[in-house]
């Protein structure tokens, strides 16, 4: 059981960050931090991508290194998926200035209050 | 000496003090050294160039833009700390990583060479061929720029439309 854990402990890592990631989601009524959760959440898919194209004593997957080197599709599909990642966070936090400016509170039980009540 | 767990005890000590921290501007701080952390994480891993663009990306550009968010808006304050317990989100995280964790057997070790990624065609194919084809040396720049960079142009599709987005929703009092 505990060799499981650790010869697969970046894959355990990417469970327990999706899991606090779902947490700060659904737990915080502030949307500010509603979007970081996001973020881990979004990191901890990463790292399982990362983590799969790695293999013991691989050199980074630059040619003039020796073999054996890692996987560089994942990097490539992850390298994407950060600057992806950072357009989200823009415009979900360009929206949460927005909501601020239209309603004045970011906290998400009193903006269904305000919403109620109109 | 192995410096996996401490590193991961690290990202995830930094993940979860984000996560707790009632103060929005400690929880962005917080978030920007889980950042850092992932982005050596990133390193060890031997991904430089993903470790790069995360120091500069997420670590950067999105501390930034929280920061921004925070001046723009407001930041609440309270005489308490830490988070109160949110019981009913706790379970629904804990069924969730209890669910992945039956997943772990069935997963390979980290670092055999003979997963699935390692031993595809495409993986091999890549290493093989990237520098007769394309003549860069290194495989990710290869892979980004020539063999995907269909990908990388919807990426670039994607930040545009998100940069269009932006200004749509703010619209021009915010940049005045």
């Amino acid at each position: 059981m505990m060799d499981l854990l650790v010869s697969r402990d970046y894959y355990v890592a990417t469970f327990l960050l999706l899991g606090i990631g779902t947490y700060v989601m659904i737990a915080s009524r502030n949307l500010v931090k509603k979007v970081i959760g996001m973020n881990i959440f979004q990191t901890g898919i990463f790292l399982f991508f990362i983590a799969a194209a790695y293999v013991e004593g691989g050199n980074p997957p630059v040619l003039t290194m020796d073999a054996p080197h890692v996987s560089p599709l994942p990097h490539v599909l992850i390298l994407t998926a950060i600057v992806v990642g950072v357009a989200l966070t823009a415009v979900a936090l360009g929206m949460v200035v927005r909501i601020y400016a239209e309603y004045g509170t970011l906290d998400e039980e009193t903006l269904q209050e305000v919403r109620g009540s109109e | 000496m192995n410096v996996e767990l401490p590193l991961l005890a690290f990202v995830l000590g930094a993940a979860l003090a984000t996560a707790v921290l009632r103060d929005v501007l400690g929880a962005i701080i917080a978030f920007a050294t889980y950042s850092l952390g992932i982005a050596v994480v990133w390193v060890v891993l031997q991904a430089p160039d993903v470790g790069l663009t995360e120091a500069a990306v997420g670590a950067g550009v999105t501390t930034v833009l929280f920061l921004l968010t925070i001046a723009k808006t407001v930041r609440p304050s309270g005489e308490r700390v830490i988070e109160r317990l949110d019981w009913p989100a706790l379970g629904v995280s804990v069924l969730l990583v209890g669910v992945l964790l039956t997943t772990l057997g069935a997963l390979p070790e980290i670092g055999s060479p003979d997963t699935a990624v390692l031993t595809s065609e495409v993986t091999t194919y890549y290493l093989e061929n990237a520098y007769s084809e394309v003549e860069v040396k290194n495989a990710v720049t290869a892979v980004l720029a020539a063999y995907r960079g269909f990908d990388t142009l919807g990426e670039a599709v994607v930040v545009y439309s998100a940069g269009v987005g932006l200004l749509v929703v703010l619209g021009k009092e915010v940049f005045a």
